[in-house]
């Protein structure tokens, strides 16, 4: 175990370096967009960083750009040269959400990075690899709460879709046809 | 590997890489490859956690949230679908709800204040026998008015009725009263004197069928937010609807409105019987609906008579009592006369036009209106007056308790309702509606109680302001303050500084160190939410109950527990005779029986466990969405229409009280040349001791701030981020600038924010107040901006 984690350090060291170099303004953790070339995006570990906890609506992580959210933060998500992908937004149908998009309701800018009073709260961390399959030819179920995430698109293909959990029929939209969320633990027992 | 070290490992990789960035600069933008072998960390799955629901900690809204909660630590939260209220949405403070348990510096045991200043840890025993030996000796002493309890809207239902009953049916003082006093008094006072019974007719789901909505002074957007998405959804059904912002600075509830209407600070009174004088000329009352259901009335309206209570004698105690007569149509139509709309509009400064356009709204009664109100028009100078004047309008249409048409109040904490005015954690009140002045409310206490009768006071004793006048004059003693934080949060803090040795006996619960937990002898850890079993009551009479989810830190407890081994102490314990493991269900149904058969019948615990909450009066299980509506309100006897059926002294009735515009007790003058309003920002709330200890909220609003007008910060040299000093004639405070923010004052007014302990802007506000709720005027004083 620690063997095989030794032989991607290097690997992951070098990568991480040349990608803090490319996105050196922000010094964070990126990652290239696939199939948009000179775009990136940023890693996994920093999206970990970005919310309280996985389910929690993530900070602005940028300045104010002097438009609105939604002008970048599309249904898909657009690259922007120099800065980064803007991801896409994946509760623009919530109820309550298109009168509006009062984003800032929820998400925050961070305008400092001390903490006023130490925390010792410690989030949920979801499982964000791919969910469990019954069979090998089954499809996963739905790990994460559907909950502000009924547009499964937003990331689960395109662009902004991580290796991990990027979908290969993308064409197939009705994705709840297939894909069922766990709600609970248990299996069925017949009791009576 | 388990999960922490694996992402650990990579953070500390991240780290190298990063520090070595650092080192080598950062210059050029090359394509490099991707990294795809990035390891995503394990986790759990949200169905391996124990999820439980809870009414949020935060607002009156009462949004519905659902704690996820894993190793016994909450980890996440989300908005629950199932509720009602919010219908799974939230807000970013109930984004993070459970963040704020987890404090480093929580409090986790009694500490005892030494001579030194210092603090020392003592046991559960010591603190509570030494809290009942200083009560003991201080009502022997200097009788049971030296003794008080402050308390709190975000107290739950068991904690206020525990303190109710020890206070008024054990020990026998009034000496009870909550910060609600300093939040929503105005708007209980004004549905009583129209009504004679608390709370609004309507609820949330008058926003979802309104025509029109009208914000009376209040920025809905950022302090109840999500019912502003609730609204906002309304409006993208139905184009149609209107929503008008009446305020006296620009907000983000202003940027979704359709009408914004600026008045300056206190001419709402006459803007408000401007609206009715065009009105009643207009012909678009309903002659009608008043006949079979109004009463006209008027109070005393001598401004010298009634003054303020902040100067001269009514400084120390202010004790004006209004007297309401018997009026009539013609007569509120001749003083009316008074409020032209060229005249109005001088008082207030909004255009005749506008003026017409919000008569027109009230006035049309093909259209369904909501009004809703919140601190703008309860901390105010004449609050309650503010809420009657609100009421008249609808009471003169016959807009009212009608699905989609209604006043409304919205409330700022999470129990205001349910702890303080459905309690009735007052000075003055009983449970369900009854006050101590009414020998019939006192006999019927005391029996639920099993006391006698004479055991509880028949007179009021301090309202809150008056209450700290009295601490500071050594009228009380001992005082014993739970759930909040006065010395940030009451007004003009100057007046109520405690000093050294003074004698006196302070105890204090909470769950963080405070400014309160400062000046404190005794300080009492309290477990919080979901650290416990509780009921809270939102502002549409939503009763919602939870379970314990978490266990509290160190030796912390509930609050209710506290007053109860401290009520055993002092041979009191006959009044909590339930058993210590299982007391809940028994106690709130006690105080249920309260409530049952007056139009306020709450519903069972057992039902409220299996619900989302239910909306009183609850009768055979079912709720009640409009009081008082035909059809709806089991207690409303008649077969369509409206029966305003408690207020049984107007003849079953609605009054409209007629009330006059009065100037505020303080104007802008050449000393101090502008207005101060205070309040809240969306990230933060009340004294920020919850919100300021998560992270993400602290660091998106890390610290308070004055928001100017650009004009007159041009005028005075400065720009966004520079420090000013914000003085009044009693104490000054230094902030930093901010101009184009997110609140827009016009000139001559500026706005500061009330979270931050260590820039206190209650040295500068002052403490005039309602003179019916003896609500204090949070909103209106006048300062001078110096440049540092």
């Amino acid at each position: 175990m620690r063997g095989s984690h030794r032989k991607t350090l290097i690997p992951i060291t070098l990568g991480v370096f040349a990608l803090l170099f490319t996105a050196c303004r922000e010094q964070e953790a990126k990652v290239a967009v696939p199939g948009v070339p000179g775009a990136t995006k940023s890693a996994a570990s920093v999206r970990a960083q970005r919310r309280a906890f996985d389910g929690a609506p993530p900070v602005i992580p940028h300045k104010r750009f002097g438009a609105a959210c939604t002008n970048c933060h599309t249904m898909s998500g657009i690259s922007l040269p120099g800065v980064g992908f803007a991801p896409p937004m994946p509760h623009a149908r919530t109820a309550g959400m298109q009168g509006s998009l009062r984003c800032t309701q929820c998400h925050v800018r961070q305008n400092t990075q001390d903490e006023w009073r130490q925390s010792e709260f410690a989030g949920l961390r979801q499982d964000l690899r791919r969910g469990k399959k019954a069979l090998l030819t089954s499809p996963p179920v739905i790990p994460h709460a559907l909950q502000m995430r009924e547009n499964c698109q937003a990331c689960h293909t395109g662009p902004a879709a991580r290796e991990e959990i990027r979908c290969d029929h993308p064409e197939r939209t009705r994705c709840t046809q297939c894909h069922v969320q766990r709600t609970i633990g248990e299996v069925f027992v017949r009791t009576e | 590997m388990t999960e922490h070290n694996n992402r650990r490992e990579f953070f500390r990789r991240v780290g190298v890489a990063a520090s070595a960035v650092v080192a080598f600069g950062c210059e050029g933008e090359k394509q490099m490859d991707r990294l795809e072998s990035e390891p995503l960390p394990e986790g759990v799955e949200p169905s391996d956690l124990k999820w439980g629901k809870a009414p949020c900690r935060f607002c009156g809204t009462g949004c519905g949230v659902e704690v996820g909660v894993k190793d016994g630590k909450a980890v996440a939260v989300r908005g629950d679908e199932k509720s009602p209220v919010n219908k799974g949405l939230l807000c970013v403070k109930g984004y993070h709800l459970p963040s704020f348990l987890y404090g480093e510096d929580r409090l986790r045991y009694p500490m005892r204040r030494q001579p030194d200043g210092s603090l020392k840890r003592v046991t559960w025993e010591e603190a509570l026998d030494e809290i009942a030996a200083k009560f003991s000796s201080s009502i022997e002493k200097k009788g049971k008015d030296s003794v008080a309890v402050y308390g709190s809207g975000q107290w739950t239902v068991f904690d206020g009725y525990v303190a109710l009953k020890w206070l008024k049916g054990g020990i026998g003082t009034n000496n009870l009263e909550p910060n609600a006093r300093l939040c929503m008094a105005s708007a209980v006072m004004g549905f009583v004197t129209q009504f004679q019974s608390d709370e609004p007719m309507g609820c949330y789901d008058d926003f979802d069928l309104c025509d029109d909505i009208v914000f009376w002074g209040h920025n809905i957007a950022e302090m109840h937010p999500v019912l502003y998405s609730r609204i906002l959804e309304a409006k993208r059904k139905n184009p149609a609807m209107k929503i008008v912002d009446l305020g006296t600075r620009r907000t983000p509830t202003s940027d979704y409105a359709d009408l914004y209407v600026e008045f300056i600070p206190g001419s709402d009174l006459a803007l408000a019987n401007g609206i009715l004088h065009l009105m009643i000329k207009n012909k678009q009352v309903d002659l009608q609906f008043i006949k079979e259901n109004c009463v006209f009335k008027q109070g005393i309206e001598d401004l010298e008579k009634i003054g303020y209570g902040c100067y001269g004698e009514q400084a120390n105690r202010y004790t004006f009592k209004d007297k309401l007569s018997d009026s009539s149509l013609e007569d509120l139509t001749k003083f009316l006369e008074d409020y032209t709309p060229e005249k109005v509009s001088k008082i207030s400064g909004v255009p005749v036009e506008q003026i017409r356009i919000l008569a027109d709204i009230y006035g049309n009664r093909a259209r369904k209106t909501v009004s809703t109100w919140c601190m703008g028009v309860n901390q105010h100078y004449r609050g309650t007056w503010m809420n009657n004047l609100i009421t008249n309008l609808h009471l003169v249409t016959g807009k009212i308790s009608k699905p989609g048409s209604g006043p409304f109040s919205m409330t700022g904490q999470p129990s205001a309702c349910g702890t303080v005015r459905e309690v009735g954690t007052l000075t003055n009140r009983l449970p369900a509606d009854m006050v101590v002045f009414k020998e019939a409310h006192r006999k019927k206490a005391a029996e639920i109680w099993k006391v006698s009768p004479d055991i509880i006071p028949a007179k009021p004793t301090y309202h809150a302001t008056d209450m700290f006048r009295a601490w500071d004059r050594g009228d009380i003693q001992v005082m014993w303050v739970q759930t909040t934080n006065p010395w940030q949060s009451m007004p003009n803090l100057n007046r109520i500084k405690r000093k050294p040795n003074d004698g006196k006996f302070l105890v204090v619960s909470d769950i963080y160190p405070t400014v309160s937990t400062d000046v404190a002898d005794l300080i009492l850890p309290s477990s919080a939410w979901i650290e416990r079993e509780g009921v809270f009551g939102n502002s549409e009479r939503r009763t919602q109950q939870w379970n314990q989810l978490v266990q509290p830190p160190g030796e912390a407890k509930e609050d209710a527990w506290q007053f109860i081994q401290v009520a055993k102490r002092m041979g009191m314990g006959d009044l909590f005779p339930w058993p210590e493991d299982d007391w809940h269900e028994p106690m709130y149904e006690e105080y249920r029986s309260f409530t049952l058969g007056v139009g306020k019948d709450l519903a069972s615990y057992k039902e409220l466990q299996e619900t989302r909450g239910l909306r009183w009066p609850v009768v055979k299980g079912k709720e009640t969405q409009w009081r008082y509506a035909a059809n709806h309100d089991p207690y409303a006897d008649k077969a369509e229409g409206v029966h305003f059926y408690k207020a049984k002294g107007y003849g079953e009735k609605a009054a409209i009280i007629r009330r006059p515009y009065h100037p505020p007790p303080e104007e802008p003058n050449e000393d101090y040349p502008f207005w101060l309003c205070t309040g809240r920002v969306l990230e933060h709330w009340h004294t920020g001791t919850m919100t300021r200890r998560i992270k993400q909220l602290h660091q998106a609003m890390p610290r308070a701030f004055v928001e100017m007008n650009p004009a007159d910060a041009t005028e005075l040299g400065v720009k966004g981020g520079d420090m000013v000093r914000v003085k009044s004639a009693r104490g000054q405070v230094e902030f930093p600038v901010v101009v184009d923010g997110r609140g827009r004052p016009p000139r001559g007014s500026v706005f500061v924010p009330f979270f931050e302990e260590g820039r206190l802007i209650n040295e500068v506000t002052l403490d005039s107040m309602c003179n019916i709720s003896k609500e204090p005027d949070y909103k209106k004083c006048a300062v001078r901006i110096e440049k540092l």
